[in-house]
């Protein structure tokens, strides 16, 4: 995990006494601070604090990033891409289940507090949802965009996504993919029924089969 | 601190981290955003709020993924000549109407910018736009808007694409979306 001693933050007096994430020295250790907020064990004012340095130290704040994808990967759960149906079954939970068995990305404490009734938005599981659905797609884009010391070796300036990323990479070309599938069995089907036609191959077949006769048509029209 | 009746430490927090991680994304969409593929879809966010499924994938990403697939070479020549794979899902839970709006909006746009419309379904509540733009002969980009009762999805692929070739990598590449996910 990243630190850093720079941080306002990070050299905070505030900080307080009994913080059990805090090392000997009074400064927040910031790896503990994570776990204890991936685990809920955070009370309002410590995440109040670790989210006010992490707005000011991106490293930390993607640190957090970090550790809350490793979370994800550990449990398994691809919540990177939470469709619709984990929605569906999120947004079912009765509030007061909601409030017994939170998720552990949010501090018990938020949650005892999370004003349920008034909106089925502001519902843990629901914003953890979306919450979670961003964040590891976000994380590549950062890896992407700046080297991260800690998983990527750069060379010559140039970094090299690791093998998880390009996995990752794979896995959300694949999404987009399966979307244009989707999509294009939908509207071969709409097509079909609207026109009578024997468009019933799969749908993939027929949009290509369609971008190509409209290259083709172009190509004859600007001969 | 305090906060406003309406407002939890945690929706504060996520608020924050959405801002902080949705920097580099615009930064990557920036990147894409002179090339002659590129769409831009708006946002949808403060009708639907976050994307469900949000994917920026950059040129040299791309490239990588490609040289993975060596003993593919379609699916790697693919990937070499694209730049840019974007999609945004939102799940909009029986309220299309904003969703068919932006649609609707993107289309006039896309239409007064010399794409070509090759599949448009218009049904009740239910709408589906496939959008190319060519450069003479080759195909500059791909651009994909469906929204019926439970989302709405915007996808844009920008770059040199063979349709031929794309129907074969998207057979490589096929997945069941909800079985893959194991949530169904």
């Amino acid at each position: 995990m990243n630190k850093n001693p720079e941080s306002p933050a990070h050299s905070s007096a505030n900080h307080p006494a009994s913080d059990q994430a805090s090392n000997p020295a009074g400064n927040p250790n910031w790896e503990e601070q994570i776990n204890a907020l991936l685990d809920g064990e955070l009370d309002n004012e410590q995440a109040e604090q670790l989210k006010t340095a992490a707005g000011q130290d991106r490293a930390l704040a993607q640190a957090i990033v970090d550790a809350y994808q490793l979370q994800q990967a550990l449990e398994a759960i691809p919540l990177q891409r939470a469709p619709a149906s984990l929605r569906r079954k999120l947004a079912s939970i009765p509030a007061e289940q909601g409030k017994k068995s939170h998720p552990a990305f949010w501090p018990k404490s938020w949650v005892s507090s999370w004003p349920v009734s008034r909106s089925g938005w502001f519902r843990p599981a629901w914003i953890t949802a979306l919450a979670a659905i961003p964040l590891a797609v976000i994380v590549l884009n950062l890896w992407q965009a700046a080297p991260v010391e800690q998983t990527a070796p750069a060379t010559a300036g140039v970094t090299e996504p690791t093998a998880a990323e390009l996995q990752e990479a794979q896995r959300e070309l694949a999404v987009v993919f399966a979307y244009l599938g989707k999509i294009g069995r939908k509207t071969s089907l709409e097509i079909g029924q609207t026109v009578n036609s024997e468009m019933q191959q799969n749908i993939n077949e027929n949009m290509i089969r369609t971008l190509r006769e409209q290259m083709e048509f172009n190509k004859e029209r600007n001969a | 601190m305090k906060y406003g009746m309406n407002i939890s430490p945690a929706t504060v927090w996520a608020a924050l981290l959405g801002l902080l991680l949705s920097l580099p994304v615009m930064a990557q969409e920036d990147a894409l955003k002179d090339l002659p593929g590129y769409v831009d879809f708006g946002e949808l966010q403060s009708v639907y709020g976050e994307p469900k499924v949000m994917i920026n994938l950059g040129g040299s990403i791309l490239k990588f993924v490609g040289g993975m697939t060596k003993d593919d070479p379609e699916t790697a020549a693919l990937l070499d000549k694209l730049k840019g794979v974007r999609i945004n899902v939102y799940s909009i839970d029986g309220q299309p109407d904003a969703a068919l709006q932006k649609v609707s909006q993107v289309k006039s746009l896309l239409q007064s910018g010399s794409w070509e419309p090759i599949v448009q379904v218009n049904e009740a509540g239910e709408q589906a736009q496939i959008f190319i733009k060519l450069s003479g002969d080759v195909m500059e980009g791909l651009t994909v808007m469906a929204v019926d009762e439970e989302e709405a999805v915007f996808i844009n692929i920008i770059g040199q694409l063979d349709p031929a070739q794309l129907g074969k990598v998207m057979e490589n590449f096929d997945i069941d979306l909800d079985a893959n996910l194991g949530l169904n």
